[in-house]
Order: C-alpha cells, then structure tokens, then sequence
C-alpha cells in the first residue's frame, strides 16, 4: 500500500502506545498500576513508617474500618491502610527485581539457546525443562529453605523459578526470526555474531519478552506474598502482603478487614498488571499493524 | 572464446547437498558456468530448483559440498572467515522480498549506513550520513525517507533500500535475488530500469536469478536455464530465445502467457509436475517430464554439450528434435 | 446498520430499477466501499460498475491496492466489517440485489451459485480432512444426496480437474501446490455455479504449473459454460484466459471492452503504461517505459482522475473534475478525458492510434 512520505515519522513506541490508548482495559490496568506505584512511591508523606506502620497499640486492637482508619486495624492496633502503602514498597521493588533478573539471564540463555548450535540448544533447553517440570512455586519454597529465610536469598528463588519461561520464549522468537532474510542479509554485509543477536534478533523480539515480564511480575507478587504466607518470605513486623494475610487469617471471623484488604491489594495489582499485559500483546503484535 | 582475464566469477562443479529426514537434498549437483565483468548471467529455473542456493553458495551465506567458486582468481569456497568478511565489500545481494529483507526496528538511514560501520568505510556521523544521503540519492529515494521506517515504504521504495545497502561498499559483484518477482508490474519496470542504469554507471556485474523469462531476455547477456540442481542449457540472450534446443527451456517458453489478442496460448510442452530433489536417479532429471524421452536418457548424468556459438545444452537428443513437430 | 437501511430503500422490492440485458449474470452498479482503521479511511472501491454476461469470463486487472480483491469479496458479501464496509452501490445477481439478500439466502448462494477460488492453495484447504472429503461436504452443504452419492460426485470432479479418483483419501499434504489448485479449482464447481470468482488463482504457482491450470480453467469454461471473474495483475493470463477485460486503477474501472480491443489499441495512459512495463518475449529493448510514481494513498485519493499525478499527458482539467466512462467504439470504454475531446494529446493519440 501506498504510503505517504508526508506524514509525520511515527517511532514504533508511538505506534505502541497509539494501539494501547485504544485498549480501555488495559489503560484502566495502568491507571491502577499507577495509582498503586504513586502511593507506594510517596508512602511516607502519606503515613508515617514509625508510628503508623510498626508501632503497636493495645487500645486499638482490631478496630474495624471508621473515619480514623479507614481500612480498620490489625490484631496489634497498627493501621491497615498504612501497612498496604508500605507494603507495596516491599513487593513492588521486588518483584520489579525478580523478573529483571530472571528477564536478562533466561532471555540470554534463550538466545544463545535458539541462535547457537543444536548441541548447545539441547543442553540449555534441557535444564529448563528439568526446572519447568518443577512448579514454580515449589521450586522456590526448596530454594528458599535450602538457602535459608532472608530477602536475598526469596529474590534469588524467584528469580531462578522465573528464568525457564522467558528462556523458551525468547528461544522461540529467536528461532523464528533467525530465519527471516534481513538477517541473512545482515550476515551477507559481514555483520558478526554478536551484532547480529544485539541489533536484529533482539530489538524485534522485545515485544513477547515485554509481555511475558508484565504477567511475570504478577506472579512474582504472588510468589513474595505466598512465601511469606508460609512464613519464609518477609518476617514481621515488615509490612508484607502475604505475611499481613497470613497473620490476618486467625482472627479472620471475627475481623474480616484484617485478612480482606491485604487480599484485595493483591488481587488490585495483579489484575492491573494482568490487564496491561494483554493490553501490550495486543498493541505490540505487528499483524494487526495497520 | 572469453579472455580468461575478463571472467570475474567462475563456478565449478559446485555441489550443495542438504540432509533431510528422507534422504539427501541435491540442491546444486555439478554446477559450471562463468560470468564476465560488466556481464549479466540470467539464471532462470522454477522454485526449488536451487538457483537461490547458487547464489547463496557464491556470497558465502552457505559452504558448498564441494566443488569451486573463484572470484577473481580466488576460491570463496576455502576462505576463512577473515578473508570472506573482506570480500564482501566486492561481492553483495539484493534479496527477493524487500518486505523481509529489511530490519523493521531500524530506520532507512540505518539500514543502508550499517555496512559502512562495519567496514569502517567512513569516519564519523557527519560522514556517514553524508554517504548514506548520497546512496539514496543514486537509487532515487527521497532524502526525507532517512528516518523512516521500512513499514511505512511501498515494496518498490523498500527495494529501492535494499539495493542501496547493496550499493554502499562499491561492490564490483550483485547477485539479484528475483529482485522484482514481488513487485507490481509498474514498479518492477522503474526497479528494472533502475538496476541497469547502476550497471552502467559503475560497471556492475550481475548474476540475475529469476524464474521470469521475458524479464531474464530483457535483462541478460547470458542465460543459464536450471533444472532440479542442474544446468540444462546456458546460452547468449538472443541465441537461446531463436534456437532453443532443450525441452525444458521449450517448455518454459511455452507456459508464458502472451499479453496479446493475437497469440493464442500453445499447449504446455511438458507432463505432471517438478520431481523430487531428495536422493535423484542417475540420467537426465527432465527425463520423467519430458515429450521425447528415451531409454538412453536415464541412466548415467549428462553433461553440458558445445553447439557453437557459446550454446551449451545438456540434452542428449539436442539438435535432434528441430524435425519433431511438436518442437518449436 | 444504518447503512443498510439505505440501500434498502435506494431500490423498490423485488425489481431491478433499470431494465437488465436478458442475459447479464451479474451487475455491479456504483459500488462503494470503504475500510476504516484507527485514524483513516482506505476508499478501496469508488463508483464502480462491471456487468458479467451468461457465460462470459471478464478479467479484471490491476495492481495492489487497487480494489480487485474487495470487489470480487463484494459480491459474496465476505467483507469484513469491521473495517470493511459497503457504503453504496448495487449488486444484481440474476435479478436479485446481493446487498439486500439475508444472511440465510447468502449462504445458499455461496458455494452452489458462486464459488470462489483463492490465490493460495497452500491455505484455502484444510489440511486435517482428506480432499475427496473436502468436496464431499461442499456437496452436502447444497444438495440432499446420500453419502455414497457424494462420493461418487467429489470423485467425478476430482477426474474432471484431471487427478484420479485413487487419490480421493489423500490429505492436501500430499499434493503439489498445482495439485491442490486443482482440488479447489475441483471444489469450486462441484455445485455447478452460475459463476466462479478467481482470485489470483495461479499467483503462487511457477510458470508451468501455471499454464497446466490455465490449460485446465479454460476447457472447463468451455465445457461447463460457467461464468468467470478472474481477478489478476498478469496481463498474459486474461490475454488467454478471457473474453473481456476490465483495468482497475485506484478503485475504478479505468477502461473496459474486448481482449481484442482493449489488448490491440489500449486508450488509457495507465493501461498503455501497464503495457509499457511489460518486458516482451517478441522484441528486444534497451529500457523499459515504466509508469512514473507509485500508486496514490488510497486514505487521500487525488480529486479529479485518480491517474493524473502520474499521467505523462494530464492537464488542469483533469485535476479538476471526475471523469465519466465514455465510449471509444464497439463495447470499448475509457475513462480520460483526452479521449472525450476536453484537451487535445497528440502523443496520446499517435500511442492510441498505433496500438500493439
């Protein structure tokens, strides 16, 4: 088709974000992820770390939601609101760096896997199959309690649970585009190996890793929130999704609020990050391009 | 006959062999032609023949099995890769597709300026830029493409790119890669055009591989017309289209169809449909598709036969079939 | 919806509003139709009006972007929406308006009235079902016939198309990609239409594979006397292959009539450019005469001829207004206004004159 040469250049991202803005689930996703990131980012405007988070109170022991504390009270008199904001502090930062992580060291093994040799492509693909065949979660609950309770090592099992999907992804997008002619024609200008992978594998297989990094965090936040359900993630009296929900649950007859605000928190960004991960598959596939 | 210093490139009895899950594919099975400098060879044959494997063997993208391809003098089959990665400044490729040809994620400027940053052909941005304006300029596209993106190009703009990047290391050697066999008519003729211009202007010599034969006429010094990995018949342009003495280049001639009132289509000179490359019998590949074949056609490999005036044809009742009715 | 509305009452029930050549299979009127995307509007086709006689094979050539395919998908009402949407026009189909017809009485006709044939084999069959099948249900879909009675028929056109009936249980893996043309080419009139749609059919096809089908659609046409709309950019395959042609150019007919008349003595500029481009088998040139330019953007049409930007003759009238089919003689018509006398072209003229 015809293009006029006119028209204003339009960059890919804002050929992205022009698709995206047209995806009302997936703003609304952004909206909350937003919302979520400005209070955890500003928490300590908000409330106060030391007398609203950590300090304890008698007196209000399980106070339900009012004027004053408008998600109630947990079992020690600490401000469930105050603790969700810090919270996300905890959970945000991690999980960000969990799937960093697990993005930059599967996504390379995943290249090496799908542009190398046969022999290298099985050895690598392989081990991933080997911890596939492990469900995540288990995984890092050995990890975690073979290394020991404590944030690095919960960053770490996460991290290393979340490496062999993005290895077979990035394996598969690698394998495709390996075979289009501008990389053959790429090899035919002389450019090496490693020009190649950085500049014309990888530049056009960003948009499966985005995608998978989006959902990804959601499950990480599951991950951090269900390890310290069980006591080996976050320790008290750190504010932690998980960890508020599983100290929530004893007194969960009697005081809804303090196990169903956490839970709700939760389900908020994960529903939010979901939705603007099938918002960014939407906008970044080049088929419905136009 | 041609000054052996005159011939740029020589293939001999070049071999590529692909191993698949039924047997061997015989891609290329005993290549040998030359091409002279400023020289256009057409290669002409239908898909899977192996004419885009002969010039994918020649840039080095693939290693033959065996058998030869000298570049001035120079065996590309046995160089390493140092020696390959400088050769590419004189030996290049325009690809078939301009739509996948060209990376998406990097703008035209970019495209076409790369092989110049590999090859330290320039020194600095304002250099660089000044080399790559300059490039489009000589393939006519307009300077305000530079940070387009190959999407928001039409496909004769896009091969217009492709070509350019081919261009930029001053190279004395194209294969075109059915360079125009995507294109809309109207356009294929300004790319056409285009190509020849370039030709003369810097003294280019092309292999055009193709399966279209009034474009290969029109473009071609030589032709060499293949069938299932092998040469059937090479000859002089005009010479092949007046005295063609293989059933297969018969056939091809047959099956266009003419954009014309006047000629009725003949009837397709030729029965069933393209065999098998994987593991072929010994004897002439036509044999099984062919109006006049006889026993002695199978059996041993034919080579290609001296009739004069630089025609070469592989067939072993060539010469023979001008009384057969159906021929011609 | 609301356009629908329209053309249901553009047109009285049940009566064509003009009065139809007694044996005009189908009758595109001023059709229109246009695709909306994200920010722009793609006017594909713009006033277009093509009559295929009982019968008749028209050829209908142009290049991409043209409008070709979404006329052809037109017809069946196979466009989708959206972005695709009939914004006005007529379609008659032995006397019935194709835009007006019901879902229900759509999905009659395709298939037994009017089958198509797409460009690529590769993906028109289903590859999990074997090919006899494959025609089999086509049948069942539009005849009341017993199972073996559907076999029997799937059998007879797979003979028809020239592939033995032993192949019937083979899967369309196992066929060449001018074999599998065949089994749609065999699919396609297994109900014996009125009329058949083609598509490029013989696009994605190498030359010789090419002319074994082309061999094989024009005895079929002979011996079955269906009407045919080929659709293609190949001026050589409607040469053989049709009795008329009509050259399309940014959603309209250009110039239409005769093999013979259009082929010998092309009047437009872009139809003589088209043939310009054309390297001959007969002739050798140093150059070819290419058309300058590229093909307009179809979201911003030029006013007036839609060829004039890249017209070697065009003046400022021909910017200026939009110019009407008229005749050049027998059932010849061109759309320039060179020809109705409004500007003299000399060259033009002596191109015309001198023909092919």
């Amino acid at each position: 088709m015809a293009t006029d040469v006119n028209k204003k250049k339009k960059s890919q991202a804002a050929a992205v974000w022009r698709r995206l803005k047209k995806n009302k689930m997936a703003i609304l996703g952004l909206v909350i992820l937003a919302l979520i990131i400005f209070f955890a980012l500003f928490a300590n405007f908000f409330f106060d770390y030391d007398t609203m988070v950590i300090q304890q109170s008698a007196a209000l022991r399980l106070k339900p939601p009012s004027a004053e504390h408008w998600l109630g009270t947990d079992e020690v008199g600490r401000d469930i609101l105050a603790r969700i904001v810090h919270g996300a502090r905890i959970s945000l930062p991690v999980a960000f760096i969990t799937i960093a992580i697990a993005t930059v060291v599967g996504g390379l093994l995943g290249a090496i896997a799908g542009y190398g040799s046969k022999r290298v492509d099985n050895v690598i693909m392989r081990i991933m199959d080997v911890f596939l065949a492990i469900p995540s979660i288990l995984l890092s609950i050995a990890l975690v309690a073979a290394l020991g309770t404590s944030m690095t090592n919960m960053v770490l099992a996460i991290s290393i649970s979340n490496i062999p999907p993005f290895a077979r992804i990035v394996r598969s997008a690698v394998l495709t585009i390996k075979n289009e002619e501008y990389i053959e024609a790429a090899r035919a200008i002389g450019a090496s190996d490693k020009r190649i992978i950085l500049k014309h594998i990888l530049p056009n297989c960003m948009a499966p890793i985005i995608v998978q990094a989006t959902l990804s965090i959601a499950g990480s936040i599951l991950a951090i929130a269900s390890l310290s359900f069980i006591g080996l993630g976050i320790s008290p009296p750190t504010p932690e999704w998980g960890s508020m929900l599983s100290t929530g649950r004893q007194y969960f007859r009697a005081a809804w609020w303090v196990c169903a605000f956490p839970g709700l928190a939760i389900m908020l960004t994960i529903l939010s990050l979901n939705l603007l991960g099938d918002g960014l598959r939407d906008a970044l596939d080049p088929k419905l391009k136009n | 006959m041609a000054d052996k210093n005159d011939v740029i490139l020589e293939v001999r009895n070049l071999k590529k062999y692909f191993k698949s899950p039924t047997g061997t594919l015989h891609a290329v099975d005993g290549v040998n032609f030359s091409i002279r400098k400023g020289e256009t060879l057409g290669l002409v044959g239908e898909s899977g023949c192996g004419k885009s494997t002969i010039g994918r063997l020649i840039l080095g993208l693939h290693q033959a099995t065996s058998g030869e391809i000298l570049f001035n003098g120079r065996n590309i089959c046995e160089m390493n890769k140092k020696q390959l990665h400088a050769l590419r400044s004189d030996l290049q490729i325009i690809f078939q597709d301009p739509f996948s040809s060209l990376n998406p994620r990097m703008s035209i400027g970019e495209i076409i300026g790369e092989p110049l940053l590999i090859h330290n052909k320039v020194h600095g941005k304002a250099e660089l830029n000044a080399e790559v304006a300059r490039l489009m300029d000589v393939v006519g596209l307009s300077a305000r493409l530079f940070n387009a993106y190959p999407h928001e190009l039409d496909g004769g703009r896009r091969q217009r790119v492709g070509i350019a990047r081919a261009l930029s290391l001053k190279p004395q050697f194209i294969v075109c890669d059915e360079p125009v066999s995507s294109l809309d008519v109207s356009i294929q003729a300004q790319v056409l055009n285009l190509l020849k211009d370039l030709q003369a202007e810097f003294g280019l010599t092309y292999l055009f591989i193709t399966h279209d034969l009034s474009v290969v006429k029109f473009f071609s010094d030589k032709i060499a017309v293949m069938y299932l990995g092998q040469l059937v018949e090479t000859a002089d342009s005009t010479e092949l289209f007046q005295n063609t003495l293989h059933p297969y280049s018969q056939a091809l001639l047959s099956a266009i169809p003419a954009p014309s009132s006047r000629q009725k289509m003949q009837r397709v000179k030729l029965i069933g449909e393209l065999q098998s490359p994987i593991d072929p019998e010994p004897g002439c590949r036509f044999a099984k598709r062919c109006l006049y074949a006889k026993e002695r056609c199978t059996g041993q490999d034919l080579a290609l036969r001296d009739f004069g005036k630089g025609h070469f044809c592989a067939c072993c009742q060539a010469g023979e079939l001008a009384g057969n009715p159906n021929f011609n | 919806m609301d356009d629908k509305k329209k053309l249901e009452t553009a047109a009285p029930e049940g009566s064509a509003p003009y009065a139809q050549a007694p044996d005009t299979l189908l009758d595109i009127r001023d059709l229109r139709v246009e695709y909306h995307t994200d920010e722009d509007v793609v006017y594909a086709v713009n006033g277009l009006d093509l009559t295929i006689g009982k019968g008749e094979s028209l050829g209908l050539v142009g290049e991409t972007g043209a409008g070709k395919t979404t006329t052809a998908l037109s017809v069946l009402r196979l466009i989708a929406d959206p972005p695709g949407k009939i914004v006005d026009g007529e379609i008659w189909f032995e006397g019935e308006n194709m835009l007006r017809a019901k879902p229900g009485r759509l999905r009659e006709i395709r298939g037994s009235k009017i089958s198509v044939i797409f460009q690529d084999p590769m993906t028109s069959l289903n590859p999990v079902y074997s090919v006899g099948d494959q025609i089999a249900e086509v049948i069942h879909q539009h005849e009341k016939c017993s199972r073996e009675e559907g076999r029997k028929k799937a059998g007879d056109m797979l003979e028809m198309v020239g592939i033995p009936r032993a192949r019937y249980d083979e899967y369309p893996h196992q066929f060449s990609g001018g074999m599998k043309q065949r089994v749609v080419i065999a699919m396609s009139i297994a109900c014996s239409p009125e009329l058949i749609l083609a598509d490029e059919p013989t696009t994605a096809l190498d030359v010789t594979i090419q002319a074994q089908v082309l061999e094989l659609m024009s005895e079929l046409k002979e011996k079955l006397r269906t009407s045919l709309l080929l659709i293609t950019h190949d001026l050589g395959v409607v040469a053989q292959v049709c009795d008329r042609v009509a050259i399309m150019y940014a959603g309209e007919i250009v110039e239409s009539g005769t093999i013979a008349e259009v082929f010998d003595h092309p009047h437009h500029p872009y139809t003589i450019g088209l043939f310009g481009s054309i390297p001959s088998l007969d002739e050798t040139a140093e150059k070819l005469k290419p058309i300058r330019g590229q093909m307009p953007d179809p979201t911003v049409l030029p006013e007036g001829c839609a060829f004039a930007p890249r017209c070697p003759y065009a003046v400022e009238t021909c910017r200026a207004q939009r110019v009407e089919m008229t005749s050049a003689g027998g059932t010849h018509l061109v759309r320039c206004l060179a020809h109705q006398g409004v500007f003299q072209a000399p060259e033009l003229m002596e191109e015309v004159r001198h023909g092919r």
